[in-house]
């Protein structure tokens, strides 16, 4: 049974059912249509044959044949990466992981948890919730999966102590575009050894922000962390970016938030309104939560004391920031992570209707306020809600800028609309040294067009060494 | 008597609600602890994205009304059909869309059916014994009251309600009634009824399938019909033999006569006065009034199968139609108040001697038994395995049996477990409650 066609007239339908089995390769239009798109901008395309691996050496096989036959291949989890990244430019095999799903061991004295792609962050936050472990959930589909959140330089929910979901990798097991496995990490070096990537030279930089198109990972490690009894979310009220910014600047010094996230009236409310709605006068532009996790009582007063010391500090030279009540849900949905409420996109699409995209980006905070405002403009005079995030990461001075951006995705006027108005913010961002992250084709254009010819010579020697075909979700790098 | 279900066409506004996010992939609650299951039978048989939760289905949908995708592909008519129409997905998915997704589903069904193409072969047989014997199942008419006779041996026959009155109509369900394994259904109901005294009867030959099969299945036409005569039929009985209310073992019937029977436009008219209440509510609240007490005892360890027709597709969703809140269309929430979730458990914990462990996927996260929505019919063997699945998980709480309150679940489960080799019996609650009173 099965909705694989086992149509022996197709020779890479046939290899593709010999190596996975009727009813794990089809080119049934049906199954390749649910496929074809995603929430973004991106413009829906077919892949030619869709096909769910479950064991390392079927992915080999796969790999083999589509690189001997000169086949695309994308890799897929659950496709929720709002850049159209598993839309196939080129057709070819999609490649369904999903059934990777083994959480292979949680190492509770190496903290690390060694997962299969398919693992979800829903089913990881269950299983770390029984050894009272936790790691930076994103605000994100619970479904979506933890690795290729990982390896796409992800942001979860701890991202100002611990850093980016990429930087909590500790090793790491790929199957190359040519079918070989290698692994990377101190699993490289002791199979059973998963604890991390230094001292050995970093070789999992060649499948971390690659978009899928240097190999597909099979294993991975992450680290993960004992979770504090003790939550305290200090929230705040500002009525002018520059303030929010200065507050965030000054607080995150003290490196005492898991996370450090101001986000704008227009995005704090459930759902971003659509079209744009001005916002109240009397209701202050920006909201920040700083969640904090403590050990003990003592260790959050002196937390509590460091944040009232630059509440202090920021209204003394005049700021507008006031200690406030964030709105409950918006609140709820952004620290009770994995959320299904967020997850589900309540809070960006309710309104909107099936589509969402973002200029999503690593800015230096400093370039925040100005970029803002200018996205402000941009954002208003094409209708839609400047519902921005601004998020401090570990240690430095720098951070996720992000405009989320829904849309009514029945209408092509109003997903062009969606789709110039972001483009355009993105140019702002990108000319202030901002980088996009998880960039759509569009995206991956204007980054090139303004890096450096080393830097793109380099990326096409490691992708053509790697990859000497083009297979792995080919023209997504966008050179 | 006219009947609003809604085409594919009026529902595209919702298929264009769907962002594709995913959600609906798994259950999830973030607790604390957090809770993470499957939750799709059709997504965990068949892994696809486009059969895997309402995300696929609803690419169908987009697929039919953008025009890529027809039902001449016979892969395509199959593909909408493997689906339980559990609701599943929907307990997981947050916008506007949620109270309409087994309307998607089944909207697709109607349009298959409606260009000729649907449903599948083993689905016409249904169809067409409907037409031709009022039951699903080819049953001659006759056939219905054969789980009646031991009452009549006994001296204890079921009033007849076409002849005689009584305040409480007992609408049996093909699936009791032609079913040989879930007959225990309806003579336990009966049996019941008979110890606590109460004024039922049945319609017997007369009666009419409650058209559930059809409609799950997508044949409106032939829903419309058995459902039409079904109502006419309530309004008589209301009329002239003095019912007062409908009850019924049968998680599908109760569904239909609830929900699908509310589309008519004489619904309200005809059932005003008239209740519509499935066993196990009727029982729990005879029991809250103490009419019920137990006399008995059983020594078993037991595990609850939530119905997904007694249980989440009688969510109540409360949407802003004209726009007074939110939006026109806007979903503002739900409603479990009419979910059969607690009675059936209280019931159960009353029972001296019967202890309940719960398994992990249960109420509006229930793991469907995987014979609903016409599966059972269509793909026997997955509806099976996929009830094999349910089995495991009842055994892992270390219970011994499982208990239901659907003949169409208590005849699937079983049908699970014997191909999965367990001991695991599924019994109807009436079954133990019958025993002990
Ligand atoms: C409402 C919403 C909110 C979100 N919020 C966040 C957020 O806060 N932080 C965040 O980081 N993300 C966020 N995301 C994006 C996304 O959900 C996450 O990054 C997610 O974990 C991606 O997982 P996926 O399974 O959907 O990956 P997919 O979209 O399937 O894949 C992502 C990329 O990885 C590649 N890939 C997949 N598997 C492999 C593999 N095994 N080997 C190599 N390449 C592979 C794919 O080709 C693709 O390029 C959000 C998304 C939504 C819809
Ligand atoms: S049905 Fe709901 S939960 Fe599922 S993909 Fe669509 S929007 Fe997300
Ligand atoms: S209704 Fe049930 S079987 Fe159908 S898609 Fe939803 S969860 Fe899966």
């Amino acid at each position: 049974m099965g909705t694989a066609t086992a149509k022996k007239t197709d020779p890479v339908l046939a290899a593709l059912v010999d190596i996975v089995g009727e009813g794990n390769a089809t080119d049934a239009l049906h199954i390749r249509y649910a496929y074809s798109y995603d929430l973004s901008f991106v413009e829906p395309k077919l892949p030619d044959y869709v096909v769910m691996a479950s064991t390392v050496e079927q992915i080999q096989e796969i790999l083999k044949l589509a690189n001997r036959e000169k086949i695309p291949v994308v890799p897929y989890t659950a496709g929720t990466n709002i850049g159209g990244l598993t839309i196939p430019e080129r057709g070819g095999i999609l490649l369904d992981l999903k059934r990777m799903n083994k959480i292979i061991e949680i190492d509770t004295q190496d903290l690390v948890a060694i997962i299969e792609p398919g693992v979800s962050h829903a089913q990881l936050a269950a299983e770390l919730a029984k050894h009272n472990l936790r790691f930076g959930w994103p605000v994100g589909p619970p479904s979506a999966s933890v690795s290729s959140c990982a390896i796409s330089h992800g942001i979860g929910g701890m991202n100002a102590r611990y850093g980016l979901q990429s930087q909590e990798i500790t090793s790491m097991e790929v199957v190359l575009p040519t079918g070989e496995l290698v692994r990377v990490g101190s699993c490289a070096i002791q199979p059973k050894a998963w604890h991390s990537t230094l001292p050995l030279p970093k070789l999992d930089g060649l499948f971390k922000g690659w978009l899928g198109t240097t190999g597909i990972v099979t294993k991975l490690a992450v680290n993960v962390h004992p979770a504090p009894p003790i939550l305290k979310i200090f929230t705040v009220s500002c009525d002018t970016v520059e303030d929010m910014v200065s507050y965030m600047f000054n607080l995150s010094n003290y490196e005492i938030c898991d996370d450090l996230t101001a986000v704008s009236w227009w995005l704090s409310q459930v759902p971003i309104p659509y079209p744009y709605r001005p916002k109240p006068d009397d209701a202050p532009e920006w909201n920040s939560y700083a969640t904090t996790y403590s050990w003990t009582d003592k260790e959050r007063e002196a937390r509590e004391e460091i944040w009232q010391k630059v509440v202090e500090e920021e209204q003394a030279r005049g700021s507008s920031v006031k200690v406030t009540h964030y709105p409950e849900e918006a609140l709820r949905g952004r620290t009770q992570l994995p959320s299904q409420v967020v997850g589900s996109t309540k809070n960006y699409c309710k309104m909107a209707g099936a589509g969402i995209s973002w200029p999503g980006t690593f800015t230096p905070a400093k370039k925040w306020a100005p970029v803002y405002t200018r996205w402000k403009k941009i954002l208003i005079e094409h209708n839609l809600s400047p519902a921005v995030r601004m998020s401090m990461y570990r240690g430095v001075h720098y951070g996720m800028l992000r405009a989320m951006i829904p849309f009514n995705k029945q209408s092509k006027e109003e997903t062009e609309n969606a789709r110039r108005a972001i483009i355009e913010c993105l140019k702002i961002d990108l000319d202030e040294g901002g980088i996009p992250y998880k960039p759509p084709v569009d995206f991956a254009r204007e980054i090139n067009a303004r890096a450096h010819p080393g830097y793109l010579m380099l990326l096409k020697r490691v992708k053509a060494m790697l990859d000497p075909n083009d297979i792995m979700n080919p023209g997504k790098l966008g050179i | 008597m006219e009947w609003k279900i809604p085409s594919l066409e009026e529902l595209e506004h919702y298929v264009w609600r769907c962002t594709a996010c995913g959600t609906c992939r798994v259950a999830y609650d973030f607790g604390p602890p957090p809770f993470y299951a499957p939750i799709c039978p059709a997504g965990e048989e068949f892994g696809f994205e486009g059969n895997m939760s309402s995300k696929g289905k609803i690419a169908f949908a987009r697929g039919i009304l953008d025009g890529t995708l027809s039902f001449e592909d016979p892969a395509f008519l199959e593909a909408i059909y493997k689906c339980t129409v559990c609701g599943g997905c929907q307990t997981q998915c947050q916008l506007d869309h949620k109270p309409f997704i087994p309307e998607i589903i089944e909207g697709m069904r109607r349009k298959a059916v409606e260009q000729g193409y649907g449903p599948l072969p083993p689905h016409k047989n249904l169809v067409q014994s409907l037409k031709s014997y009022d039951n699903p199942y080819q049953g001659p008419r006759r056939m219905r009251t054969d789980w009646m006779r031991p009452f009549k041996k006994a001296g204890r026959p079921i009033k007849d309600i076409n002849k005689e009155p009584a305040e409480t109509l007992f609408y049996v369900g093909c699936t009791g009634a032609f079913n040989k394994q879930a007959q225990g259904v309806p003579v336990a109901t009966a049996s019941i009824f008979q110890k606590l005294g109460i004024d039922f009867g049945c319609l017997g030959q007369n009666e009419v399938c409650c058209g559930s099969t059809a409609m799950r299945v997508g044949d409106a036409e032939a829903f419309k019909r058995v459902a039409t005569q079904n109502l006419e039929t309530f309004r008589k009985l209301k009329e002239e033999k003095g019912v007062k209310r409908i009850v019924t073992s049968c998680a599908g019937c109760y569904r239909a006569i609830k929900k699908d029977y509310a589309l008519a436009s004489d619904y309200e008219e005809i059932m005003d006065g008239l209740e519509v209440i499935h066993t196990a509510d009727f029982l729990h609240r005879l029991w809250k009034e103490g009419k019920l007490t137990f006399k008995g005892e059983l020594d078993m360890k037991v595990t609850y199968h939530d119905p997904c027709h007694t249980g989440r597709h009688l969510n109540k969703f409360r949407v802003d139609t004209e726009g007074e809140e939110l939006w026109p269309g806007a979903y503002l929430d739900v409603s479990e108040e009419e979910c059969l979730y607690d009675q059936p458990r209280e019931l159960l914990k009353a029972i001296p001697g019967v202890e309940l462990v719960e398994m992990a996927r249960i109420r509006g996260n229930s793991y469907c038994c995987g014979g609903g929505g016409g599966v059972m019919t269509g793909f026997g063997d997955w509806a099976a395995k996929n009830a094999g699945l349910r089995i495991a998980e009842g055994m892992s709480t270390g219970a011994q049996h499982m208990v239901s309150i659907c003949p169409f679940c208590h005849y699937n489960l079983n049908a699970g477990a014997k191909l999965i080799g367990s001991e695991m019996k599924l019994y109807d609650l009436t079954e133990l409650l019958d025993q002990v009173l």
